[in-house]
């Protein structure tokens, strides 16, 4: 049998094991375990007698796996991403930003939503998790929409939905983790999902206001506020805005040419200052090791899922799937535009069954050769390229693109990382509330697919003028 | 955290087990924290040495590769135990008693003999790197400052065993619950109904945030 | 029909070429019957390609004696700063009489592995941006992106070696990580760091990387006669390739730095003198002493090189 054909088998039980409930992170590494006997087995002519061979060495190329691909630098910004989300929880922090945003513009429709929208759009600019910023907002936001007369579950799809804009907006880890796949540079990445990350959070805003203003029932505004108690909840804020700040004044230098240290650092700093602050406003070891343990608890259960797909992505290798695909994209005779739509509703699919990260690193592998193919090369001008821009800014603009496919899916059934977590913070909620709660938002996040591929200026515009 | 479960537990021997590794799991996890803590201070040394003093961190990268198992592999058990390793239950949330019972057996000694074969491979990665007539009993090391890699190499077989433990007991409390047709079996992770899920919250987070 | 596959990493480039026309002359050879697929970074992380060689996962890899100086200690003596290696023909001399020690063939044995060529590279000059360092005092508190012995060198002039990963070294560099990065000319060019760079050290030539081609023992040993006959009379023919690609490399290198507005920096004999003296006798008699503690015949090695080198200058 081709090695291909038994890469589409595996796959293929790869699939029948997810259906059947079988931990995502264990499914894949059981499939690329086999996948990989099979394969060497295979190379034997399938003799009896090399069957133990062909196991053990399996087993050997798995068994590296694990510890190999997580003992990488860049990496080591998931848990550090993780912890400032809930640092700064435990600092108090999330709240007054919620408190905040509530006061400045929840007399809207829809008002507490919109505020609960703002709030994780600020909170994502020192959040790089996705999920832990739902988590987090799981709990502060949730109740006091339930208090006025929320549907629950519209309240818990907003949390939902609102967590996903941390991976857009700087830091990111889901940007990081995508500039280390395609080599490229982290710190334009990064600057490039600011604008597409607040358009976002503006098209959730609109969206919320506009299902407000048709259903009166989904979210009353919430007025009285005055100009005085508005003010009065800016300095609560103002923690926050500093730490924003100074991640970005660590990464971007204003004071000089030369930045201080890499995103990775910055994270690291961010989550320092955060800390400092939490012990400021009196967190003690209790609360601390909270936030250790859920860190702990996150970070175990994404880096199962790296490994666990990474054993799969191993297997690939050996089955050279990633080159056949490569091949077929770039001999198809569409139009490069088509083509990506393609790519894009593929990964929509895609990121129902998978979590973001993990489709990230089974995918892109042998997506990204194809993409910057499509376009013209990895050096291509803009004049000569298919989709009007040079080779680097393809790769930022794919970039963020592919991200916000990846947030899309944190909250795609039947796999919604986003939405376990709102249902697994929150007792009154089945993970089922949560899904029928997002629902709006697929039509919000279709709208800004489409807008940044149609218009890539709202994504090329400050990573240009970086140069 | 993600697709929170229940575990439920009562004066059996394997409800003392469940809880007895559980105290195992909890400190490993808490371990994993720390190492994440650590991974912050660790970044704000080398940075502030750097920009302050021009005296970065000697092997700053390779001691945060160093950390990474400890990070990645000490909270899977933990995570194992309370169901939070994400799966897609559209499916067996429709099961019932013991057909739902059946499914989740399957699938724990699935990933059991998985794990078991991951001990082996990744013990046998360990050895590689490991030797006792040489220097720091090593025979792989960091590129920057040398450091032996087998202790970081060493923890991937150590969790996995111990998730292996975990693993073996909950092949047990499954099959205890299909053999005798249970509601609510113990030390296995249950889908959590909205009380008890309820009153677990109110304990972690009570007057907090 | 005999299928190998060979792991390497990043992307082809001249570093890879050699591989890359083994397999064509292996094929070649045997009208299709025997293949080596070439795969870059799909099999293995560069770092583990000698373990997958010890399991068995892929019959050909390459690998870099630096990114792990425990795995292979007795070939570390090529990285060496210093040794006055001083084109590529002599490395291709100098790392081939050292493959064939029977300390090296015992260590690699280890891995169940046998070294058939090397994967000359230049000397690794650095780049930097702003003023050149083109004094020893330049040198003190330089952080610089250079691994092994080379990082060792630096390190005595006090020097900060700091590794982050090759496709790393950009960012590194952009984000004030490291000051400068030493590579090899194409690396230069294919990880991007010229372009960040105002000026290189066109002769401060303190040494470079040792990364060997290696097969599988007992795959070698497995493999039909006239197979191994086809890989065995191609080794050179694919050396030869890889030093007449890079050459041509080297031969547009200077246009490269005009075209980017980098300064090609000629240090001073005597600075060059200075730091030969404070980096390569104290680190050569350090290595010499600690891996004859180990039970490896570090000066014989050291020795061997010395001679090969002398031969090889005379032969030219
Ligand atoms: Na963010
Ligand atoms: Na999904």
């Amino acid at each position: 049998m081709e090695t291909i054909d038994i890469g589409l088998w595996v796959t293929g039980g790869l699939l029948v094991l997810v259906i059947v409930g079988m931990r995502v992170a264990f499914a894949a590494a059981l499939a690329g375990l086999v996948g990989l006997v099979w394969i060497f087995w295979s190379k034997k002519g399938y003799a009896s007698e090399d069957l133990g061979w062909a196991l053990t060495v399996a087993i050997k190329t798995a068994g590296q796996v694990p510890h190999s691909k997580v003992s990488t630098h860049t990496l080591s910004l998931i848990p550090t991403f993780i912890l400032i989300g809930y640092l700064a929880y435990y600092a108090g922090l999330t709240r007054a930003l919620f408190e905040a945003a509530k006061r400045w513009v929840a007399w809207v429709p829809g008002g507490l939503a919109v505020s609960t929208v703002f709030a994780t759009a600020g909170f994502a600019a020192v959040s790089g998790a996705s999920v832990a910023t739902s988590a987090v907002f799981a709990r502060i936001a949730i109740p006091e929409m339930l208090k006025i007369g929320y549907n629950k579950q519209f309240a818990a799809g907003v949390v939902a939905a609102g967590g996903t804009l941390a991976s857009l907006i700087p830091p990111s880890a889901i940007l990081v983790i995508y500039a280390i796949i395609v080599e490229q540079d982290v710190g334009r990445l990064l600057l490039a999902g600011f604008i597409p990350g607040a358009f976002s959070a503006l098209v959730y805003g609109l969206l919320i206001v506009g299902i407000a203003v048709i259903f009166k029932n989904v979210g009353p505004p919430v007025g009285g506020f005055t100009w005085g108690q508005r003010f009065a909840a800016l300095p609560g804020a103002l923690p926050i805005v500093a730490v924003i700040l100074i991640i970005i004044g660590f990464v971007y230098n204003p004071f000089g040419e030369q930045a201080w240290g890499t995103p990775t650092e910055g994270g690291a700093i961010g989550a320092f200052i955060v800390f400092c602050f939490a012990l400021w406003r009196g967190m003690r070891w209790g609360q601390l090791k909270s936030a250790l343990l859920e860190t702990a608890k996150l970070t175990a259960m994404i880096f199962s899922i790296i490994w666990g797909v990474l054993i799969y992505v191993r297997f690939l290798g050996f089955a050279d799937l990633p080159g056949a695909f490569s091949d077929w994209i770039t001999s198809l005779t569409l139009s490069p535009m088509l083509i990506l739509v393609c790519i894009l509703l593929a990964y929509a699919v895609l990121g129902m069954f998978m979590d973001a990260i993990g489709m990230l690193l089974l995918t892109l592998p042998v997506v990204y050769p194809a993409v910057m193919a499509l376009n013209g090369g990895e050096t291509v001008a803009a004049a000569d390229s298919a989709f009007g821009m040079s080779g680097p800014m393809c790769a930022i603009w794919f970039g963020i693109l592919v991200v916000k496919m990846a947030e899309f899916c944190l909250i795609t059934p039947p796999i919604g990382l986003n939405c376990f977590v709102v249902a697994g913070v929150r007792p009154d909620l089945s993970v089922q509330d949560v899904f029928r709660g997002v629902m709006p938002f697929f039509v919000a996040d279709g709208i800004t697919i489409a807008l940044l591929v149609a218009f890539p200026a709202i994504v090329l515009y400050l990573p240009s003028l970086a140069g | 955290m993600a697709g929170h479960a229940s575990v439920l537990e009562d004066l059996s021997i394997l409800s003392r087990l469940d809880r007895a590794l559980l105290r195992l799991e909890r400190a490993f996890a808490l371990l994993s924290g720390l190492a994440v803590f650590s991974l912050m201070l660790m970044a704000v040394v080398s940075v502030s040495g750097r920009n302050a003093i021009n005296a970065p961190l000697p092997g700053y990268v390779d001691w945060i590769e160093q950390a990474m198992p400890l990070i990645a592999f000490l909270g899977i058990s933990f995570v194992q135990r309370e169901g939070g390793h994400i799966r897609m239950d559209i499916f067996i949330s429709r099961l019932r008693g013991r057909a739902l019972w059946l499914f989740e057996l399957v699938s724990v000694l699935l990933i059991l003999v998985l794990m078991m074969a991951l001990v082996w491979g990744s013990w046998a990665h360990f050895l590689r790197s490991f030797d006792f007539g040489a220097p720091l009993w090593s025979r792989d090391s960091s590129i920057d400052i040398g450091i032996p890699l087998w202790p970081a190499k060493l923890l991937a077989p150590v969790a996995f065993s111990v998730l292996c433990l975990r693993l073996a007991l909950q092949v047990w409390g499954f099959g205890r619950a299909l053999v005798l047709g249970l509601e609510t079996p113990v030390a296995v992770p249950l889908i959590q109904d909205a009380a008890k899920q309820a009153m677990a919250e109110a304990e972690q987070l009570d007057g907090q945030g | 029909a005999t299928e190998w596959n060979a792991s390497v990493w990043g992307k082809r480039r001249a570093f890879t070429e050699h591989v890359e026309k083994l397999a064509e002359l292996v094929a070649e050879k045997t009208g299709g019957e025997f293949t080596i697929n070439v795969s870059y970074g799909g099999l293995s992380k560069p770092r583990e390609n000698l373990d997958g060689i010890s399991i068995g996962a892929f019959e050909m890899a390459q690998f870099c004696a630096g990114y792990h100086r425990d795995k292979n200690r007795a070939i570390t003596v090529l990285e060496l700063p210093f040794l006055g290696v001083s084109n590529l023909d002599e490395e291709v001399a100098v790392s081939h009489a050292v493959y064939d020690h029977p300390a090296v063939m015992e260590e690699m044995a280890q891995w169940n592995a046998r070294i058939i060529m090397t994967s000359p590279m230049p000397q690794y000059n650095i780049v930097g941006t702003g003023e050149p360092r083109d004094e020893l005092a330049d040198f003190d508190g330089m952080r610089v992106r250079a691994t092994g012995g080379l990082g060792q060198a630096f390190e005595a002039v006090g020097g900060v070696p700091t590794s982050v990963p090759a496709t790393e070294a950009f960012n590194a560099m952009e984000s004030g990580v490291v000051d400068t990065v030493a590579f090899a000319q194409h690396a230069h060019l294919s990880f991007g760091t010229i372009n960040k760079a105002d000026w290189w050290t066109a002769n401060l030539n303190p040494g470079t990387v040792n990364c060997p081609v290696v097969v599988n023992i007992d795959a070698y040993e497995a493999l039909p006669a006239e197979h191994r006959e086809a890989l065995d009379s191609s080794i050179d023919e694919a050396i030869d390739h890889y030093l007449a690609n890079y050459g041509e490399l080297l031969k547009k290198w200077d246009g490269v730095l005009e075209e980017k507005g980098v300064q090609k920096v000629m240090i001073d004999d005597a600075v060059i003198e200075e730091f030969r003296a404070k980096a390569a006798d104290p680190i050569r008699e350090a290595w010499i002493a600690d891996m004859s503690a180990q039970g490896i015949p570090a000066q014989d090695l050291y020795d061997l090189v010395m001679e090969t080198l002398k031969t090889a200058k005379a032969g030219n």
